[in-house]
């Protein structure tokens, strides 16, 4: 008869070592909390790859597969992906700054300062929503020219590139409105400038004036009227677009390739 | 088998083609595949600008101030290239219907370039490299050299229209076009293009009809103020305010706006053209790439014009010129 060893009996220090390795790794990925929030454990078969791409809310923006080309580097250089990470950069760094952040003539500027000197990592916190934002429209320029280089507008993609218009839009503007916020000599004058040109609409120059910049003058109402797009109006604009955007990439057949 | 067998042996073996590969042989698995990619670039972006953000601050100066002007002040760097136009032509063409015809453009490209051809590859038609560096360098040249002319008292390009003679201020007509100079002394070309209605004078044989009483046609004197046809019904239609009183400025609706834009249409066509004629234009989708190619580029240019060469008074300068005066 052969001797049948029991496999769960270690024999020797280095497989004592290996069990308790099991042991810790399952007390803290197999317990009942981690199971509630996780509900399979490391995806490391094909099937539970697809699972977990599928059912994550976060990762279900994608499909389970993709054509192998696609993910290459060099087809997007991720760069609408990058667009989207900054979105989401700005928007964590953003709601700090309303933290300690009134839109009144009398205290804006005054926040500001005492953001960057009194807050821990206020400093830090501007200066990453401030360099984000022009990275958010240097990388959306970019990638509406690596989706025109690529080809990828064509039919049926047509109207997703007219979505894509359409964020390119609410990127600058909402970078135009926060540029006001500080409601410093830099902000003052671009806005100013801003006003001049919307006042120079043919016919609506006028209602363009009062009903975007709430007067004749960059002023109070001015203010509060960019604050309230910047930080709302338009973010949940962009959002929603966004949402269509990657709804539309999956509809449309994933991304564009070849005939 | 025997079939097999009664194969005549002397024919060629066919080589080994390989079977097409069906669609899902040709994917990957999003996980691990791509959200890996995802993740290594999202961890060095965020890298990147942590560390920047360190090292370097984001602007905050003075408080804000109606009553003191910085000297240039300027658009944030989008924008710089609106505010670029704006010192070549009418305002509201280039602050809201150029940039409003070039979005729409962008918007109507998928409707009009509608062939399934040359997708999903970079640069898919056969000259697609060639015309988008063509294009881009075109563009490139031609919207600096226009600002270059257009700032012909310090770029010395009126030099090349000083052959325009001076007017002669004591004429009641000046007959054939001269240059009228601020300093009779100092006789200068062509300086902008706003010069068509501000400096240049001529006259032609007229008759004495439509308020003309010296039997000359004055430019500009006797075409700035064209009455328009009903101006004097004043009025409104809801709160929609009728013209009243509205008169046309002939002169400067030619210096603001059909020069500046005949230029511009021109100088697109002509380069499709000639693009065409060498043959490397061949479908719709390469008439696109040149258009967007230099749109893109002259976008870029004039934001860089706007950025690094205009100093004080939105004077054209070198970077190291500029000075800021903050009021
Ligand atoms: C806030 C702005 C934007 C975000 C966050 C965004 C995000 C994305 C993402 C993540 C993709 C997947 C492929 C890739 O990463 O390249 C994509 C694809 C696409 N985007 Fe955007 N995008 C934005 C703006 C634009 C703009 C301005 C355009 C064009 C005018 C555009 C047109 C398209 C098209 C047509 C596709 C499909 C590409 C293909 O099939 O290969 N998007 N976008």
């Amino acid at each position: 008869m052969a001797v049948t060893e029991d496999p769960g009996k270690p024999r020797n220090w280095s497989e004592r070592i290996g069990v308790l390795q099991d042991r810790i790794y399952d007390k803290i990925f197999h317990n009942y909390v981690w199971q509630s929030i996780f509900r399979s454990g490391y995806p490391n078969t094909p099937r539970n790859q697809m699972l977990v791409v599928a059912t994550n809310v976060f990762l279900h923006l994608h499909p389970t597969r993709l054509h192998r080309t696609h993910v290459k580097v060099t087809h997007t250089y991720c760069l609408g992906g990058l667009t989207f990470f900054m979105f989401l950069i700005l928007t964590v760094t953003g709601v700090l700054l309303m933290f300690y952040y009134v839109p009144s003539v009398e205290r804006a500027y005054q926040d500001i300062a005492e953001l960057e000197t009194n807050v821990k990592f206020g400093l830090l916190m501007r200066n990453m929503h401030r360099w984000t934002a022009h990275a958010m429209v240097i990388l959306v320029f970019l990638h509406m020219m690596r989706v025109f280089y690529t080809g990828a507008y064509k039919p049926p993609r047509e109207f997703n590139w007219v979505v894509g218009v359409i964020l390119l839009v609410l990127t600058l503007v909402l970078s135009f409105t926060g540029y006001l916020l500080p409601w410093d000599q830099l902000a003052l004058w671009a806005a100013t400038i801003g006003l001049g040109i919307a006042g120079s609409a043919p016919y609506f120059g006028d209602e363009t004036q009062l009903i975007v910049f709430g007067g004749f003058e960059i002023g109070p109402s001015t203010l509060l009227r960019f604050y309230t797009l910047h930080v709302i109006a338009l973010p949940l604009l962009a959002a929603i677009f966004m949402a269509v955007h990657f709804w539309r990439i999956r509809r449309d057949g994933g991304m564009a390739r070849p005939l | 088998m025997a079939v097999e067998a009664q194969r005549p042996a002397a024919r060629p073996a066919e080589p080994a083609r390989p079977r097409p590969k069906r669609e899902r042989e040709e994917e990957v698995l999003v996980w691990p595949d791509l959200v890996f990619i995802e993740f290594v670039a999202a961890v060095l972006f965020t890298i990147t600008f942590l560390l920047l953000s360190v090292f370097i601050n984001a602007p905050l100066l003075n408080h804000a101030n109606q009553d003191v002007t910085p000297n240039p002040s300027k658009a944030p760097w989008y924008f710089l290239n609106l505010q670029e136009l704006l010192l070549h032509m009418d305002k509201s063409w280039a602050g809201v219907l150029l940039p409003t015809v070039a979005l729409a453009f962008f918007a109507v490209i998928p409707y009009l370039d509608r062939s399934r051809q040359a997708q999903g590859v970079w640069f898919g038609t056969k000259y697609a490299v060639r015309l988008t560096v063509i294009a881009a360098v075109y563009a490139v040249v031609v919207s600096a050299g226009l600002v270059i002319f257009d700032a012909g008292d310090r770029t010395h390009t009126e030099s090349l229209t000083r052959w325009i003679p001076s007017c002669d201020t004591q004429a009641a007509h000046q007959g054939s076009p001269c240059l009228r100079d601020a300093d009779p002394t100092k006789h200068e070309g062509i300086i902008s293009v706003k010069d068509v209605s501000k400096r240049l004078q001529f006259s032609v044989p007229f008759p004495n009809i439509w308020g003309i009483h010296d039997k000359n046609l004055d430019w500009p004197g006797d075409l700035d103020h064209i009455p328009v046809p009903l101006n004097n019904v004043c009025g409104n239609i809801g709160s929609f305010h009728l013209w009243c009183d509205m008169h046309l400025n002939i002169p400067v609706i030619m210096s603001d706006q059909v020069i500046p834009l005949s230029t511009i249409a021109f100088l697109a066509v002509l380069i499709i053209y000639v693009l065409f004629r060498l043959g490397w234009v061949r479908t719709r989708r390469d008439v696109f790439l040149i258009m967007f190619t230099a749109v893109m580029a002259s976008y870029l240019t004039l934001s860089m014009i706007g950025s690094f060469f205009r100093g004080q008074a939105q004077a054209l300068i070198p970077p190291w010129d500029i000075k800021v005066d903050e009021g």
